[in-house]
């Protein structure tokens, strides 16, 4: 009997740590997932993520400082973050919330961008942080992968 | 009691109630309209400073951290670091971010403070509080709508809606459907 349960409690410890279990700020929908998917396996394929749900968890490393209406949460692997989307004013991250953990649900999604609408992409995101902005950084068609977010908690 | 009684004691008395409510959403339908300009709900100061710059390599630890805190004279509590690329370390403390470039030393503060009571109406007019309030709001709304039904008949004669406020109605409406022309 040790056999079987000395295994499997190990497995059921080491899978605990995948499971999260979140209390701080809600926003949005509640998050009902329990499993966290890696940001870095979502990196990695992309493509295999487009249109599902997920649930991802990190730090918040940039807020939108003018709606809330986006934020960067870092990846588990270092020098790379995803970027969090919701539509305007259906949830708010506060400025707050740079520096702590977030648990994220939402879906995956693919932007694909002609170098034009790169540009006014770009444009835009450096208005919204008050930078200055050259078009020459964009030098041709890009596709982007972020999470539209449904639910969120950002940990105190 | 005849109609236009009722009809001015709701205006008076729902002008009473609407009041407070109104004068947030003015302020801060002011301060929203302008979010291309400035920040209605964060004061954001940049400040430029430098430190010794941290030599290729050297591992990074939380004594790093402090020593840059230090360095920098922030004194508020510690939440987190990120690294961005290679070259640069962020630093989240309480209302202040510091991105610091190992290489030359250079560090820019991010600090920010919510706007005192400007970002408390922003929360209410933008609706983020969701839940009860929405259904409070929307209350609200439709008392805006009976207080500007109810105002249209305050006056009878000469300054009423058929005279002079006949026309001052109409160019209210009219003023919007300019706009519309113009710009959609």
């Amino acid at each position: 009997m040790k056999k079987i349960l000395l295994p499997l409690l190990a497995f059921v410890l080491c899978t605990a740590t995948t499971v999260c279990s979140y209390s701080g700020l809600e926003l949005g929908k509640p998050v009902t997932l329990k499993q966290v998917t890696k940001i870095s396996e979502i990196e990695k394929n992309p493509e295999a993520f487009v249109g599902k749900k997920v649930l991802v968890s990190g730090t918040v490393v940039e807020v939108c400082s003018s709606r809330g209406c986006w934020m960067n949460i870092a990846s588990d692997t270092p020098f790379e973050k995803i970027q969090i989307k919701v539509v305007d004013g259906v949830i708010v991250f506060p400025m707050s919330a740079r520096g702590q953990n977030a648990y994220v649900e939402g879906v995956v999604e693919k932007l694909s961008l002609s170098k034009n609408e790169a540009i006014d992409y770009y444009r835009h995101k450096a208005e919204e942080k008050g930078q200055k902005f050259d078009p020459a950084t964009v030098t041709g068609a890009e596709t982007i992968y972020r999470i539209r977010a449904l639910g969120a908690v950002i940990e105190h | 009691m005849n109609w236009r009684r009722w009809n001015n004691i709701i205006h008076r008395d729902l002008g009473y109630l609407c009041f407070g409510l109104t004068i947030v959403y003015v302020i801060s339908g002011i301060a929203v309209n302008h979010i291309n300009i400035w920040n209605p709900s964060y004061r954001i100061e940049h400040l430029k400073s430098s430190i010794k710059p941290i030599p290729a390599g050297t591992p990074l630890s939380m004594n790093t951290v402090t020593g840059i805190l230090a360095e920098t004279g922030e004194t508020g509590l510690y939440k987190n670091s990120f690294r961005p690329d290679p070259e640069t370390l962020q630093i989240f403390v309480e209302g202040n971010t510091l991105t610091v470039n190992l290489a030359s030393g250079e560090v820019l503060q991010e600090k920010v403070k919510a706007r005192p009571i400007l970002r408390q109406m922003n929360f209410l007019h933008l609706n983020h509080p969701k839940k009860l309030w929405s259904w409070f709001a929307d209350l609200y709304a439709l008392s805006l709508g009976l207080l500007a039904v109810t105002g249209l008949f305050v006056l009878k004669g000469k300054k009423g809606i058929t005279g002079r406020g006949a026309w001052l109605t109409g160019t209210g409406i009219l003023l919007p459907l300019l706009f519309l022309w113009l710009y959609y």
